[in-house]
This record gives C-alpha cells, sequence and structure tokens, in this order.
C-alpha cells in the first residue's frame, strides 16, 4: 500500500500493492468455507450409506416369478419329504424284519434252554426215582429180614408151632413179597404214568407256545400292514391336501391380482374420467384434479418411504447382530429367507442361497434370529405389511469394519 | 448428526491447543495466497515491463535520450533500471578518466548491483511460500496429534467406548491436517511456478546488461580509436 502511494502514476511504472491480493486471497478462502458447509451436508447421508454391509432385497409375494418359484419349491419339499417318507419306511421294514429275527432266535434260545432244562429236570426225576426204588427196595429187604428174624425167634421159642404154622408164615411170607411186589410193581406203574403225563403236558405246552408265537406273528403282520395302510392313507391325504392348498393359494392369489387389476382399472378410468371432466371443466376443477393427483402420489410415496425406511430398520439392526466369522473372506454370500409373523415375530429364517461356508450361513441365521422380532412391520400399512411378511436378506461382509 | 459433525461446529468445539494451531494454518494459508496474487501481479508487469523496454532499446533510438526520457528521481524497474545505473555510471567515468578499462570496470559494477536489487525485488516473499509451503503439514499434523491424544483421554473417561464418543474427536482434529495440506498444496505449486519466473527474467536481465556491456565496450574502442588517430 505504502509503495503505491509514494510512486506517482505513470505507464506500467506503479509498484504492485497488497490490497487487491490481500482481497482475492480472503475472498478465496471465504468461498471455500462457503462450498464445504454448502455441499458437505449433502454428502454425508451418502457416505453412511454406502457403508451399509447387509443388503435386503425384498421378495415380493406377487409377481409370477415368484409363484413359480415356490409352486418349485413346494414340489421339491414334498419330493423330498416322500423320499424321506420312503426311507423311513424301509427302515422300520428292515427294523421290524430285524426285530422278528432276533425275537425268534431268542425264542428258540429259550426253546433249547427250555429243553435243557426239563432233560434236566427228567434226569433228575429219574435219579429221585432210582433212588425211591433203590429205598423201598431197600425197606423190603430189611423188612424182609425183619420178618426172617421175627420168624426165625418165634420158630426158635415156639419151633413146634413154627413148623406147624410154617406153611402159614410161608404163605404169609410169599403174601407179603407178593404184596411188596405188588407195591413196587405199582410205584412203577404210577411213575410211568406220571412220566407220561408231564411228556404229554410239555408237548402240549409247546404246541400252545408254538400257536401262541403264530397267533402273535400274525397280529403283528396285520398291525404293520394296517399301519403303513394308514401311513399310505396318511401320505395320499397330505398330498391332496397340499395340492387343495397350492391351488387355494392360487386362487386366492389369481383373484387378488385380478382384483387389484380391476382395481387398477377403475382408478385408471377413473382418473382419466376425472382429467377429461377437469380439462372440460373450468379450471378449479382441474386444480382439484391436480390435488387429488398429488394427493395419491403423496399416499404411494409415504407408503413406499415406510417400507424403505421398515427395510433400512430391519437391516441395520440386522447388521448390528451379526457377528462375521473370523475366517470368512469378503467375497462370500448368503442369502437368508425371512418369515415374519403378524406382529413382526420371527417365523422361519432358513438359507434359500449358501455361501458355500457353513459358519458363514449359521452366523447370518444367528444375526437375523437375534435381531427379531421386528415390531416395526405393525407401524406399515395393512397393504405393506402382507409383503413384509416373507423378504430375503443378502449377507456380504463387503467392507467389514 | 448433520448438525453436530458439520465442519463449523467441528471447529467450534474443538480444544484450545486445536483452535489456536487451526487458526495459525487459516493465517498462513491467507498470506500465502496474498503472496501468490501479488507476485504474479508482479512478475506478469515486469514481464510485460520488460518486452516494451526492449522494444524501445532496440528501436534504434539515441541512448542519451532513452536515459532522460525517465526522471531520475522516478524509481524503475527491471532492465530499464539497470540501463539507467550502467548508463549513468558510463557517463559519470567517461569525464573523469580515458582508460576504457575502468570504465567498463565500473559500468559492469553498477549494472551488477543494479540487477542484484532487481533479483531481491522478484523473489521477496517468495520464501515465506516456500516456508508456508513446508511447516503447514506438520503444523497440521500437530494439530491432529493433540486433538487425538485428546480424544483417547476423554475415552478414559466414558462408561462405553463405542465409536459415536470418539468419531467427533478424531474428525474434528483431521480438520487439522487437512487445513495444513490446505495451505500447503497451493504454495508449493505456486512456489515453483513463481520462483521459475523470477528466474527466467533474471536470465533476461542478464542478457540484456551483458547486451549492453557489448555496446559501450564498442562504443569506447571507437572512441579511442578516433582519440588514437
Amino acid at each position: 500500500m505504502a509503495r503505491r502511494q509514494r510512486g506517482p502514476a505513470r505507464r506500467n511504472d506503479k509498484p504492485v500493492g497488497y490490497g487487491v491480493p490481500a482481497l482475492l486471497a480472503i475472498g478465496l478462502h471465504v468461498l471455500v468455507v462457503i462450498l464445504s458447509v454448502i455441499t458437505l451436508p449433502q454428502r454425508q447421508p451418502v457416505e453412511s450409506d454406502s457403508s451399509s454391509i447387509v443388503q435386503a432385497t425384498l421378495v415380493s409375494t406377487e409377481t409370477t416369478t415368484d409363484q413359480a418359484q415356490r409352486a418349485e419349491e413346494a414340489r421339491a419339499r414334498a419330493a423330498a419329504r416322500q423320499a424321506e417318507e420312503e426311507a423311513r419306511q424301509e427302515e422300520e421294514a428292515r427294523q421290524a424284519e430285524e426285530q422278528a429275527r432276533a425275537e425268534a432266535e431268542r425264542q428258540a434260545a429259550e426253546e433249547q434252554a427250555r429243553q435243557a432244562e426239563q432233560e434236566q429236570a427228567a434226569r433228575e426225576e429219574e435219579a429221585h426215582r432210582r433212588e425211591a426204588r433203590e429205598a423201598a427196595e431197600a425197606e423190603a429187604q430189611r423188612r424182609a429180614e425183619e420178618a426172617d428174624r421175627l420168624a426165625r425167634q418165634r420158630e426158635e421159642q415156639e419151633a413146634e408151632r413154627q413148623r406147624q404154622q410154617e406153611a402159614a408164615a410161608e404163605a404169609e411170607r410169599q403174601r407179603q413179597q407178593e404184596a411188596q411186589r405188588r407195591a413196587e410193581e405199582e410205584a412203577r406203574r404210577q411213575q410211568e404214568a406220571e412220566e407220561q403225563r408231564q411228556r404229554e403236558a410239555e408237548e402240549q405246552r409247546r404246541r400252545e407256545e408254538e400257536a401262541q408265537r403264530q397267533r402273535e406273528a400274525e397280529e403283528q403282520r396285520r398291525r404293520e400292514e394296517e399301519a403303513q395302510r394308514q401311513r399310505e392313507a396318511e401320505e395320499q391325504r397330505r398330498r391332496e391336501e397340499e395340492a387343495q392348498r397350492q391351488r387355494e393359494a392360487e386362487e386366492q392369489r389369481r383373484r387378488e391380482e385380478e382384483a387389484q387389476r380391476q382395481r387398477e382399472a377403475e382408478e385408471q378410468r377413473r382418473r382419466e374420467e376425472e382429467a377429461r371432466r377437469a380439462a372440460e371443466a373450468a379450471s378449479q376443477g382441474l386444480d382439484r384434479a391436480i390435488e387429488g393427483e398429488s394427493d395419491a402420489v403423496a399416499n404411494a410415496r409415504q407408503a413406499q418411504e415406510a417400507a424403505n425406511s421398515f427395510i433400512n430398520l430391519v437391516r441395520r439392526a440386522v447388521e448390528q447382530a451379526w457377528v462375521i466369522p473370523p475366517g470368512a473372506s469378503s467375497g462370500l454370500s448368503a442369502t437368508v429367507q425371512v418369515q415374519l409373523g403378524p406382529s413382526g415375530e420371527l417365523f422361519g429364517a432358513t438359507i434359500s442361497q449358501s455361501s458355500g461356508d457353513n459358519s458363514f450361513d449359521r452366523s447370518a441365521i444367528q444375526a437375523v434370529e437375534a435381531a427379531a422380532p421386528f415390531n416395526e412391520l405393525r407401524q406399515l400399512p395393512p397393504a405393506a405389511q402382507r409383503d413384509f411378511r416373507q423378504f430375503n436378506l443378502r449377507f456380504t461382509p463387503g467392507d467389514v469394519r | 448428526m448433520n448438525d453436530s459433525m458439520s465442519i463449523p461446529h467441528l471447529i467450534m468445539s474443538a480444544s484450545t491447543v486445536v483452535q489456536l494451531v487451526m487458526l495459525i494454518l487459516v493465517i498462513g494459508s491467507i498470506l500465502s495466497w496474498v503472496v501468490i496474487f501479488q507476485r504474479t501481479f508482479v512478475m506478469r508487469r515486469a514481464r510485460a515491463a520488460h518486452q516494451t523496454f526492449e522494444e524501445r532499446f532496440w528501436s534504434g533510438v539515441d541512448l542519451n535520450e532513452l536515459y532522460r526520457e525517465t526522471p531520475s528521481e522516478q524509481e524503475t524497474q527491471g532492465a530499464e533500471h539497470v540501463f539507467r545505473a550502467g548508463f549513468r555510471e558510463f557517463n559519470r567515468l567517461m569525464a573523469k578518466t580515458k582508460s576504457a578499462d575502468a570504465i567498463l570496470d565500473g559500468v559492469q559494477r553498477s549494472m551488477r548491483v543494479a540487477w542484484s536489487r532487481e533479483e531481491e525485488r522478484l523473489t521477496m516473499h517468495l520464501v515465506f511460500l516456500a516456508t508456508v509451503a513446508s511447516a503447514s503439514p506438520y503444523i497440521g499434523l500437530f494439530g491432529t496429534v493433540w486433538g487425538i491424544m485428546g480424544s483417547f483421554q476423554s475415552l478414559s473417561m466414558a462408561q462405553q467406548a463405542t465409536l459415536a464418543t470418539v468419531a467427533p474427536w478424531i474428525a474434528e482434529a483431521l480438520i487439522a491436517t487437512a487445513m495444513g495440506l490446505f495451505a500447503a498444496i497451493p504454495a508449493v505449486i505456486f512456489y515453483n511456478r513463481l520462483s521459475s519466473e523470477s528466474d527466467r527474467l533474471l536470465g533476461k536481465y542478464e542478457d540484456f546488461a551483458e547486451e549492453f556491456h557489448s555496446i559501450l565496450h564498442r562504443n569506447l574502442q571507437g572512441r579511442s580509436e578516433t582519440g588514437a588517430a
């Protein structure tokens, strides 16, 4: 400044002062500050949005492609269930067979054991009987000796009389021996009869057991057949019900679509009519039509915003609950299908597209389970609620912090 | 969030040391830009003046006339300054001595003095630009380190260490570095540009001085020959 004032103005020789450069520099800084203040707040939401790691995509329940997919899924599920059922039946049959075989074996073993026991018992009885016979013989001998002794004593005491009565004694002895023999005979016969009876009883029991076994086997077979039949009937009924349900759902969807189309057409027609009327009518009519139009647009936008906010909310909740397994590489991606109840409680979370890494899939499911329930579903408009009962969440580690 | 994380809010809520650092950086940036603009204007004007003077000098005008055109008290710049200093010395020495070597020596000396004044005039304040360019990143870094120290101190007080408690501190600390770079980058670029331009101008002045010296030398040579004859 000082130099400029000192030198008189002449051609190019006026020295360059500092006033203009200072003004320019300050102006430049003010401009930079203004730019940073104005543009940064607008850019910030975009930046924060890009840091999301879970991309939630809504799977609409109305699209036809999804229907096909779901039918496919249902068919696949039914086939899987059927295969499972068959496998189970086979398994059961095999098990029953094995059981029967084991039973038979056990029975045979028992039979053998019983027979062995019986033989043992028979042997023992025989031994008893032999002992008894021997004892009886010994007894008889002793008695005979006794009788002999008595006879001899008597003979000695009354030799005369004895001799006279010898014949009688002889007869007596003979009678006694006879009786003894008869008793022995009798005993033997009785034993034989006993044995015979026992054998018969044995036989009888065996027969009865056989019959019993057969009856049981028969019974078992009948029961199994019955169960088999019931299961088949059950299966058949379930399949039919499934098909019926699918048909009904299909029907319902078609009706809804139809209704939706009709409504839309109605709406369209009404709007067109309105527009036409408005065009024909005075400018205030036009204004009113525009107002209604913008109202409808605003409502639609509001619903859209609510839906977006719900999806964002779910995404944020799941993101926060997600513990990414330490070994997961950033290239992994898993899609989880989430089914919600009417008030936002979690009905089921299943992997619809696996990442190939089990722990990663599990962590995704756990994140959804930890983030549930999503009570905000109730705050949505009823029409949107139905759409959000089922949606897909895609998990990608992306920019993991 | 937007309100608490906006840059003015962050600057206002920064600690005193960081604010001081930011103030220094802002002043440095403004001054460096003042220098940049002022030097740019000076260089442009000097280049234009040099061009017009050279055209006039080589147009065949009488040197005495050219010398008399500008009053002696008028401060001249660039090649004209060199010319005036040399010609004044030549005229003064011509009246006192006949020795051509002594005259040429004196003329050369006075022209070298004028040239060195011109050099000083052209490169004035460029050192300040160089200082800002090299020092302001470090100053900004110091502010950042200080701010992050503060953030960790406050983190030790907090019950729950979340990203939200540290983030504003770190953001405000990083602003200092950003400002340092903001001041340094233009300073570096324009220092290089302006210094190379002043070098080029000074080279032209030197060339002119040599040419003028050779003209005077030729003049003296012719005069001494006519004097001898």
